[in-house]
């Protein structure tokens, strides 16, 4: 699939390939996603197995969810057969690293905390998952952090790092909120992109989709011929799914779907180590959501990248994450690895966010959701900000905001005075 | 839930269709949307029934010409039993039976009334007020727990949140003492942790109030957890229905198994891959036969040709897939044969569908 | 008026955090109190001063001037001076006092005018809008011929067949006026209101069963008071300058007096060639004054009913205090404590 790659890209691919873990390495040299489908084997993982629905008399089994799927399938790290190949994430992975990062908006006494003392660690290879209701600041912490922010956002402390690993500037660390507006512009597409929230509308409605992937092409690869160009664009499409005809398209001739997917190839045209996607599937059927998901893993275990992935969507970062961070009026309450945070979540937000998502199996039983309303950020409660609508709050959480602490080991935090010691832990946040 | 008398169906749909004209061009050649085609549906009291759906299947349409707003092309309604005369004139008591709730219901309030407005006007015109209007209001948002009312009821809608809104939502369709309940995609706005509160309020409405509700999705895992049943539309057909659990334990149209293995579902451990992919058709020239075929990977020769009928799966799960029928049964005139023991509307609608389909290019 | 409480509520809301959090709930304050006001932007203020003149101009003009503005009692053509702040005429009259007095028919016959035509524009523009199909079709190509007239000329032939009593009528002559002036509104307002015909607000009142003239009146028109307020000023504007033109060139009756009256006197003794500017000039002034004020008014409108203009608490002086940019730019988010 992957086809005649410009020179500049082959070294990268190369660098990257001799770098990865091995487990990335395997899944590379696996088949690419529409092959997978095909050489399916037939055997389930235990997990699925209760999904399988009774075949059905008079047509082939229907029974879909009997499938399962090889290496390099969308996993999450605990269940990835290979587990034993990943290394443990080191400090080596790190592309790039978010530290106690915090965001205004407007300035002085007035100015609206959207972000607090956020901590974010993208490594390569894996999907990182940001949840949270709308208004939490999910957009205005990525934003900020690639400054890509509007007036009146304000960064108000903190850090942002990207640890280059292009060829010749391994090792080369770009802080991005010292850098000069030169420096960023070169960095952001070719080592971070960014797909904005309301991507879906932002392609240019008279220039047609070639024109869009020659702008980037010409604006950061001086050297490419326009032949090159082209060819270059052409593979950008078919990698993401789209039919290499559909160049000469206007963005209204496409649908939604493939329009996000133009826009994933367009992140992804300089090959960057960090791509971030802001809901990107957001506005999508289910459906469609699903392939563009399926490509986005395919695509990740292919080049290597790092990725953030921010969604409203819990149940289904769960499947698609490696690691979730889980936001909550402007600051992070829960990280924890996907699998670790959907079986043993430890803040009562992310219980509640958790228990707000119908099963799509066994026996229906009465939900409640979260009680009260999201959070209004022009007026946080004091405290932790979950207290109104928390069923555990106790006096102290009225008075002291709770910082992200560790819990079971480095890998899963929470912000919850639950957990400090001094008080017996419910049942359900202690699984 | 299961005494025949509250089964009565309080709305029922027959062979409800919509095709949109549209000029097309210089030429004025005329173009055909078919949004909703031939659809079949009983709405009973005190029952929830979910349609699911990919966007553009014709959910909306369909819940518009249920509450009247959109003049269907063909098909009739049945209101309590009795046909009802479609068009302008009588309107307004259809309304005082059936309400439709929108999506969206930051759009669906007028940002220059307040709550009060919103819930006045529906009890003045049809009278179903109190002798206090205004404890009639109070009672209406008491009944869609937004308590204590003096705190909602003087709120213009920017001042109230996503949920909140959306139950005085259906706090105004309440007040007009409707039998039947249309909701089109209640809490797809909704933040995920207050949707919950919504669908429950739902429930509630259909065991209290034993209201006859149609929940419009499409998130499928919604449904099961709300609705007593299920249809799943695609291309504005309907093209399998069942109880909501057995649909999504054991679907037996394709769709609506790739419906299934797409939706977010973190028990299943791993996401099954999509059995296939592609795009819903365009609904001005739908594919001849099967409107899924392009897309189905079990397609045969007759699915190309002759669009499937409805197939009784099982007691009350019915599928339009020719999967569905033996492969010695799989003919052209089965087509309308085989819908005759399940569709309310008889064969005729189907013949008629048949004879429309070879006729378009 | 309900912001209010809420804001008293939120004010007793929980105590705030950390020490810096006090500020948000001042910040919130703040925000909904501006909510309720006119935003204080100079533009503004300034158009309201303006305007407020002219108004005050309009209503004492005619009893505070020193002198009768037809009597031809004073030496001809004098310089302005302490006894004449503007000069006189050729004809001794006193040109201070003619201002004043033609304030009031100027202004008056703009207003009336400019009601007349809003309130055509919106009659008309609305249904079309929200009624659609062939009433639409109707209505749009007549306001498509009027826009099409050119508008002087139109009311040049009207206006000369008014009797002579009521070329001097301020409402009649208004209301020709507002003839010509009302087409361009209607079309903006039919746009709009086609706009909002299938907003899901109105979609919930038609399945409620409101009838089709409340929906119109209760749930149309108040969404478009912002764009009525701001076409009625521009209306006005035009109105003005019609009336001005029409006294200009002497089609109505010269002995009304205001600014276009003067103009036309001016014009007819020759004032321009004689070198006498302040028989022109204060006349011309004011008319640009008048229409300046009603265009910084428009901004006000524009700022009020427009959210994203008003800047969520970066005033200019914050910005400085802090050390950053004032010039914000794309893609460079400022970071505090660092050189932008
Ligand atoms: N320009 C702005 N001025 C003031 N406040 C803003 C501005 N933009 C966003 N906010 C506020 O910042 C908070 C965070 O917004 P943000 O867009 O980051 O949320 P989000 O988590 O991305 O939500 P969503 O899921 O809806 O995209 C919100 O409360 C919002 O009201
Ligand atoms: N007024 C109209 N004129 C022409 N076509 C229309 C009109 N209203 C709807 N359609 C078409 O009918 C089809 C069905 O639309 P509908 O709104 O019912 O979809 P839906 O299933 O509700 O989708 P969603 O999930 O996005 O709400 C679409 O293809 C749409 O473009
Ligand atoms: S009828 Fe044929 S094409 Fe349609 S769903 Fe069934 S098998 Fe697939
Ligand atoms: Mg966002
Ligand atoms: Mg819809």
């Amino acid at each position: 699939m992957t086809g005649v790659w410009d020179d500049d890209v082959v070294e990268a691919a190369d660098v990257r390939a001799s770098s990865a873990p091995a487990g990335i390495t395997e899944t590379q040299d696996g088949p690419g996603m529409p092959a997978a489908l095909e050489t399916v084997p037939e055997t389930a993982p235990e997990t699925a197995l209760e999904t399988v629905p009774e075949p059905v008399p008079g047509g082939p089994a229907l029974a879909v969810s009997s499938r399962g799927r090889d290496k390099g399938a969308v996993v999450t790290p605990s269940e990835r057969p290979g587990e034993a190949l990943l290394p443990a994430p080191s400090e080596d992975d790190a592309v790039f690293e978010i530290c106690d990062l915090s965001i205004d908006y407007g300035l002085g006494p007035g100015a609206l905390h959207a972000v607090r003392h956020a901590d974010l660690m993208l490594r390569r290879g894996r999907v990182l998952g940001l949840a949270g209701e709308s208004g939490s600041g999910k957009s205005t912490l990525v934003y900020g952090a690639t400054r890509l922010l509007r007036q009146p956002g304000v960064v108000s402390g903190g850090s942002v790092r990207l640890y280059s690993r292009r060829r010749g500037e391994e090792g080369r660390v770009v802080d991005l909120l010292a850098a000069s507006e030169r420096e960023l512009r070169r960095i952001r597409w070719s080592e971070i992109s960014v797909v904005l929230q309301s991507a879906l509308n932002a392609l240019n409605p008279v220039s047609t989709i070639e024109s869009e992937f020659d702008d980037v092409l010409k604006a950061h690869r001086r050297e490419m011929s326009r032949k090159t160009r082209r060819e270059r664009a052409a593979e950008l499409l078919t990698m993401v799914g789209i039919n290499a005809d559909r160049l000469r398209d206007h963005p209204h001739e496409l649908s939604g779907g493939q329009r996000q997917r133009v826009m994933i190839a367009l992140a992804l045209a300089l090959e960057p180590q960090v791509v971030i996607m802001d809901e990107p599937t957001t506005a999508l059927d289910v459906v469609t959501q699903r392939e563009i998901i399926e490509e986005l893993i395919g695509l990740r275990d292919r080049l290597g990248f790092a990725m953030l992935f921010i969604t409203h969507d819990l149940s289904l970062l769960i499947e698609l994450a490696d690691e979730i961070a889980v936001m909550y009026a402007g600051r992070i309450v829960e990280r924890a690895g996907a699998s670790t945070l959907y079986r043993s979540p430890r803040h009562p937000y992310t219980h509640g966010l958790l228990n707000s998502f119908p099963p799509m199996h066994g026996e229906t039983r009465r939900m409640t959701g979260i009680p009260g309303s999201p959070p209004d950020l022009a007026a946080v409660p004091a405290g932790c900000a979950f207290r109104p609508r928390c069923l555990y709050a106790m006096e102290r959480c009225g008075t002291e905001a709770p910082a992200l602490v560790p819990l079971d080991g480095e890998e899963h935090e929470a912000a919850c005075f639950l957990h400090s010691g001094d008080v017996a832990v419910p049942g359900e946040l202690a699984r | 839930m299961t005494d025949n008398a509250s089964l009565a169906p309080a709305l029922e749909a027959r062979g409800l269709t919509k095709h949109f004209t549209f000029r097309h061009g210089l030429l004025s050649r005329r173009g055909r949307v078919h949004a909703v085609d031939d659809v079949s549906l009983v709405l009973a009291a005190g029952t929830v029934t979910a349609i699911v759906g990919e966007s553009g299947s014709g959910k909306s349409v369909l819940a518009r010409m249920l509450a009247r707003i959109v003049m269907p092309s063909a098909g009739e309604l049945y209101l309590m039993g009795e046909k009802v005369v479609l068009g302008q004139k009588g309107r307004r008591q259809y309304a005082s039976e059936v309400q439709l709730v929108l999506q969206d219901p930051f759009a669906s309030m007028n940002p220059v009334h307040r709550v009060r407005h919103s819930l006045v006007r529906p009890l003045r015109i049809h009278h179903t007020a109190g002798p206090d209007l205004e404890e009639s209001v109070k009672d209406l948002l008491r009944r869609v727990a937004l308590s204590p009312p003096e705190r909602f009821i003087d709120k213009y809608p920017h001042e109230l949140s996503g949920g909140q809104l959306q139950r005085v939502s259906f706090a105004r369709a309440l007040a007009v003492h409707p039998h039947v309940l249309l909701a089109d995609e209640p809490v797809s706005m909704l933040d995920v942790s207050i949707r919950l509160g919504v669908l429950n309020l739902i429930g509630d409405l259909r065991d209290k109030e034993r209201l006859a509700i149609l929940y419009i999705t499409h998130d499928i895992a919604s449904a099961r957890y709300l609705a007593d049943s299920i249809c799943v539309m695609y291309a504005g057909e309907i093209i399998e229905r069942a109880a909501a659990s057995t649909l999504t334990d054991s679907p037996a149209h394709p769709y609506t198994e790739l419906l299934l293995s797409a939706a977010p579902d973190p028990a299943r451990g791993q996401p099954t891959p999509l059995p296939t992919r592609g795009a819903p058709p365009r609904l001005v020239a739908p594919p001849p036969g099967c409107r899924f075929h392009p897309r189905c990977p079990y397609v045969m020769e007759i699915c190309k040709t002759t669009p499937p009928p409805p197939v009784t799966v099982d007691a009350g799960h019915e599928a339009s897939c020719w999967l569905r029928l033996p492969a010695g049964e799989r003919r052209p005139e089965a087509s309308s044969q085989a819908s005759l023991p399940m569709v309310r509307g008889g064969p005729g609608l189907h013949a008629r569908k048949e004879v429309a389909s070879r006729n378009e290019p | 008026m309900s912001a209010i409480t809420e804001t008293t509520a939120r004010q007793e809301g929980p105590l705030p955090e950390t020490p810096e959090t006090p500020a948000l709930a001042r910040e919130d304050t703040a925000r909904r109190h501006r909510a309720l006001v006119l935003p204080r932007s100079p533009k503004v203020i300034l158009g309201v001063v303006i305007v407020g003149i002219f108004v005050i101009l309009m209503v004492v003009g005619p009893w505070v001037a020193p002198y009768s503005p037809s009597s031809t009692q004073f030496a001809a053509s004098l310089h302005p001076s302490a006894a004449h702040w503007l000069g006189t005429t050729v004809l001794g009259q006193d040109i201070f006092s003619q201002l004043l007095v033609g304030a009031r028919a100027t202004l008056i016959v703009g207003f009336v005018a400019g009601l007349i035509a809003t309130v055509l524009s919106t009659v008309i523009g609305v249904t079309a809008g929200y009624i659609g199909g062939p009433t639409d079709d109707g209505l749009s190509l007549v306001s498509n011929v009027f826009l099409a007239i050119p508008g002087l000329p139109l009311l040049i032939v009207v206006e000369s067949y008014l009797p002579a009593h009521d070329q001097s009528n301020s409402f009649i002559i208004g209301a020709v006026i507002a003839l010509t002036g009302w087409a361009w509104g209607a079309r903006v307002l039919r746009a709009l209101t086609m706009s909002l015909r299938n907003r899901d607000f109105v979609e919930a009142a038609r399945i409620i069963g409101e009838r089709r003239a409340r929906i119109i009146f209760s749930e149309v028109v108040p969404n478009l008071l912002a764009v009525l307020a701001s076409s009625f000023l521009f209306t006005m504007l035009y109105c003005i300058g019609a009336y001005v033109a029409l006294a200009y060139i002497g089609v109505t009756s010269t002995a009304v007096w205001n600014w276009g009256t003067m103009l036309y006197w001016a014009q007819a003794n020759n004032a321009a060639l004689a070198n006498q500017w302040w028989w022109f000039v204060p006349p011309g002034i004011c008319i640009a004054l008048v229409g300046m004020g009603l265009a910084l008014l428009n901004f006000g409108i524009d700022e009020f009913i427009n959210p994203r203009l008003r800047a969520a608490g970066l005033t200019r002086k914050v910005v400085r205090r802090s050390r950053l940019s004032n010039r914000p730019r794309l893609g460079l988010t400022p970071v505090l404590g660092r050189p932008a």
